[in-house]
């Protein structure tokens, strides 16, 4: 097998229960590099604990996973300090300031010149006048920010964004979206969750949707459509089991129950 | 199978597993990997930092002028103290005194600065719970370095083990070193406008030294059983027994106290090898127990019936106000976190290492006359700990949108803690009546018990509000705290002297006053007996009067805080 070809993510019967609930079927998946690979879902299809398991910060109930050569099960530390990651809806060290943070999330990856990257982060992400601020006190969207930042400060090859565009302003998510298909344009590879279907439209160039725990269908954004009238929203309602037409009344009642 | 593309696909849980393959035969694409970072290195890194966030988190809550002025007030204690200690021990050389002729010798006033340093830092030590915590809050709207494992190369392990260091030297920093001012300070004005000290200089290094060993001591071994703990069975049934008898063996002189207080012994011989030895062992100590900590970063998808209803329903004898609803959910954290079963142990252990002492000691030979009055004031204040274990089960941020008021919280706290450790003491009591056999004092004992537990719970509520943890580095609420707690307690306690065996010590209160604990018994006075008890049920009608007070008074302190630990 010639090394491009081989998967820079690969998962094999990964499957994740929590005593009898399964948050997590068995399944398969392959990344490449080069890819922006996107995994859309309803709230609590299952897609954090994907991205979790997947860089090592959950240990899953059966399978194989590996990430850049590496067990992520054995040794999920070299895969951490190998990727960056951007969690869901967590905050950098609240009585850390962004530049401290970044300085030490700069420290624990061995990123060289370390104080001229962090400057650089800070400039990029507009937190220069914020950087001495405790992390506590910064907005959502700031704090998103310098968590961004700590996932790009290594310049890493792969990247696992989990609702990565969160709280954040228009400006910055074009600014960031931008950067991100940049870097896929330079080889990097991108694996995405989000129920944002907009993001799959504009940035991925492969994805999947998901439903409790389960993939329910998989391939390129046009690929998935029914139809060249179909639009993505259409085939997540339809995947996810509802019908459009259930949907419309469902908030056309919800209109006139509010309106009474 | 697509090589050159992305594939993803899913079956059912149930389907056949497939056999485990050697590798899934991913590549890096050529890059050359980074090894995460190891051993001196990441704790270097993380050290540091974590040293500046814990500094940040303590001025917080109590404001830089408190925090600078908490080390001062215990450099002036000590001072004041240090002056005092001619009238404790005589005005010899501090390491030649044990006069006969005095109150207390050298060695036991060594003991009573180790073992309360010993007892607040087991208090303080349970990193393991803390890390738990951290992790699964991470997402919550507060974040700590400790959580740092869950998305850097960093081992968990050797997160805790930092954050142990980063404790200790913190602990050094603000409380030992303030301390050794102090003495320095009292020896300085040795020979000022008479002021005479029997402190020497070069008592100072050693005893700075040893306090760190107790300390370092006490938070290893805290660390250690919160570690074990984690580990699940058998651990948390060994644990327990295991400090219990071992409580009970040192209480009884069975093993050694030098076993259980390393600085003591360090300081009493003055042996540099025990001074190393006790810290590297305590440090070491502290190390295996952060390497029993484990990379879980697992938050238990769980589903449970409604507990929250059946809960509220039962506590009807609450009202129908907003104290009834928080209490219910109160205690919903309590079961579903798990944190209950360990809050019940580690609040009946020292009970049980006190009932174990009665059990095998015959009082009388005792040199102070403790009876059951005796103990009763003193349950109020295991209640500190499991208040401040309270308030950070849950973080109450959600609460700043609903229309609740921090007080409302508080009182809600207050009376979750009575509820949950009421009946442990109520049996600690009753067993104790048994084995002492004074079934006459039981009513007094528990209206008693009853009083200082819910003052000490109220006065800490109504000072430190939803942050007792970090209320302990600010001086003026540790003044009241202290001037709130131990008078009355002081009063308590030597006023039960009038009621235990009469026939053996006699008119042990009159002569006491009279003569300070150098008193003997010499005949007995009943009107001492009926005064004594008269004072421990005012003191105690007064105590129950202050907490009305107090709970009155949280809507002026608290009314307008906001929901935050």
């Amino acid at each position: 097998m010639a090394e491009d070809a081989r998967p820079l993510v690969s998962a094999k019967d990964m499957a994740k229960k929590y005593g009898d609930f399964i948050a997590l079927h068995p399944l398969n998946v392959e990344v490449h590099a080069g890819e922006f690979f996107g995994v859309f879902g309803p709230n609590g299809a299952g897609k954090s604990t994907f991205i979790k398991l997947l860089t090592g910060q959950l240990r899953p109930s059966k399978g194989q996973i590996e990430v850049l050569g590496v067990d992520a099960v054995r040794d999920p530390q070299k895969v951490k300090a190998n990727i960056g990651i951007v969690p869901e809806s967590e905050s950098p060290p609240s009585f850390l300031t962004p530049a401290e943070f970044l300085e030490f999330v700069a420290r624990l990856r061995g990123v060289d010149d370390m104080k001229a990257k962090v400057e650089h982060w800070l400039d990029w992400f507009g937190m220069q006048e914020k950087r001495d601020t405790m992390c506590k006190d910064l907005s959502k969207g700031q704090r998103q920010k310098v968590m961004l930042a700590s996932a790009f400060i290594h310049r890493p090859k792969l990247l696992f964004l989990d609702e990565p565009f969160a709280n954040l302003d228009p400006i910055y998510q074009r600014k960031c979206r931008q950067w991100l298909l940049d870097h896929v344009a330079e080889g990097g590879t991108i694996f995405l969750c989000s129920h944002v279907l907009e993001m799959a439209e504009r940035m991925c160039n492969r994805m999947a949707i998901i439903n409790d725990g389960k993939v329910l269908a998989a391939g390129t954004v046009t690929g998935l459509k029914n139809s060249p009238d179909e639009t993505l929203e259409d085939v997540f309602i339809r995947l996810v089991g509802h019908s459009i037409e259930d949907v419309e009344r469902f908030t056309e009642e919800g209109i006139s129950d509010s309106e009474e | 199978m697509n090589l050159d593309t992305s594939f993803i696909e899913s079956r059912t849980w149930d389907d056949e597993i497939p056999e485990r393959l050697p590798s899934l035969g991913t590549s890096a694409h050529g890059a050359i990997l980074t090894e995460p970072l190891r051993g001196w290195n990441a704790f270097s890194a993380t050290f540091r930092v974590m040293f500046v966030e814990e500094g940040r988190k303590s001025v917080e809550f109590a404001k830089k002028r408190q925090m600078v002025l908490f080390p001062l007030l215990l450099t002036l204690v000590t001072a004041i103290s240090t002056i005092g200690l001619q009238f404790l021990v005589g005005d010899s050389a501090a390491q030649s005194s044990d006069l006969d002729n005095k109150t207390f010798t050298w060695q036991e006033l060594r003991f009573a600065l180790h073992l309360p340093l010993f007892m607040f830092s087991l208090g303080m030590g349970t990193f393991a719970f803390i890390g738990r915590d951290a992790i699964i809050r991470r997402t919550g709207s507060k974040n700590f370095l400790l959580a740092a494992p869950a998305l850097q190369p960093l081992p968990n392990s050797m997160a805790h083990f930092a954050y142990f260091v980063k404790d200790l030297a913190f602990y050094v920093m603000l409380i030992l070193t303030p301390i050794i001012a102090g003495m320095a300070l009292g020896i300085l004005l040795d020979g000022v406008a008479g002021i005479r000290t029997p402190l020497l200089w070069t008592s100072l290094p050693w005893t700075w030294l040893a306090m760190a060993t107790t300390l370092g001591q006490g938070l290893a071994l805290s660390f250690l059983a919160s570690s074990l703990w984690l580990r699940g069975r058998p651990f948390t049934i060994i644990g327990p027994v295991g400090i219990v008898f071992l409580g009970i063996g040192v209480g009884l002189g069975w093993l050694p106290t030098e076993l259980l207080l390393w600085g003591l012994v360090a300081q009493s011989t003055q042996n540099g090898l025990f001074i190393i030895g006790g810290l590297v062992f305590s440090v070491g100590l502290g190390f295996f127990a952060s390497v029993l900590i484990l990379d879980d970063f697992d938050v238990s998808v769980v589903e449970r019936g409604d507990l929250l209803a059946p809960i509220y329903g039962r506590l009807s004898f609450l009202g129908n106000g907003e104290i009834r609803l928080i209490v219910a959910k109160e205690f919903v954290d309590l079961f579903r976190s798990g944190a209950i079963k360990k809050m019940t142990v580690s609040y009946a252990i020292p009970l049980l290492v006190l009932l174990g002492m009665a059990w095998l000691v015959d009082f009388a030979d005792a040199p102070i006359p403790i009876n059951l009055l005796s103990y009763a004031p003193f349950l109020g204040f295991f209640g500190f700990n499991f208040y401040s274990w309270l308030t950070i089960l849950d973080s109450p941020d959600f609460m700043n949108g609903l229309p609740l008021k921090v007080p409302d919280l508080i009182r809600a706290k207050v009376v979750v803690y009575f509820l949950a450790t009421s009946w442990i003491s109520l049996i600690f009591i009753v067993l104790m009546a048994w084995r002492l056999d004074e079934w006459a004092s039981l009513p007094t004992s528990i209206i008693v018990m009853f009083a200082n537990s819910i003052y000490i719970v109220a006065l800490t509520a109504f000072l430190m509000g939803l942050r007792p943890n970090k209320a302990i580095f600010d001086a003026s609420i540790m003044i009241w705290f202290w001037i709130g707690t131990v008078l009355p307690l002081l009063g308590l306690f030597l006023l039960s002297f009038t009621q235990g065996d009469v026939s053996l010590y006699g008119n042990w209160w009159e002569r006491a006053s009279q003569d300070g604990l150098a008193a003997t018994a010499q005949m007995y006075d009943d009107s001492m007996v009926q005064q004594g008890y008269l004072g421990m049920i005012i003191i105690s009608i007064l105590l129950l009067f202050a907490s009305a007070v107090l709970w009155k008074m949280m809507d002026r302190r608290w009314g307008r805080a906001e929901f935050s630990n």
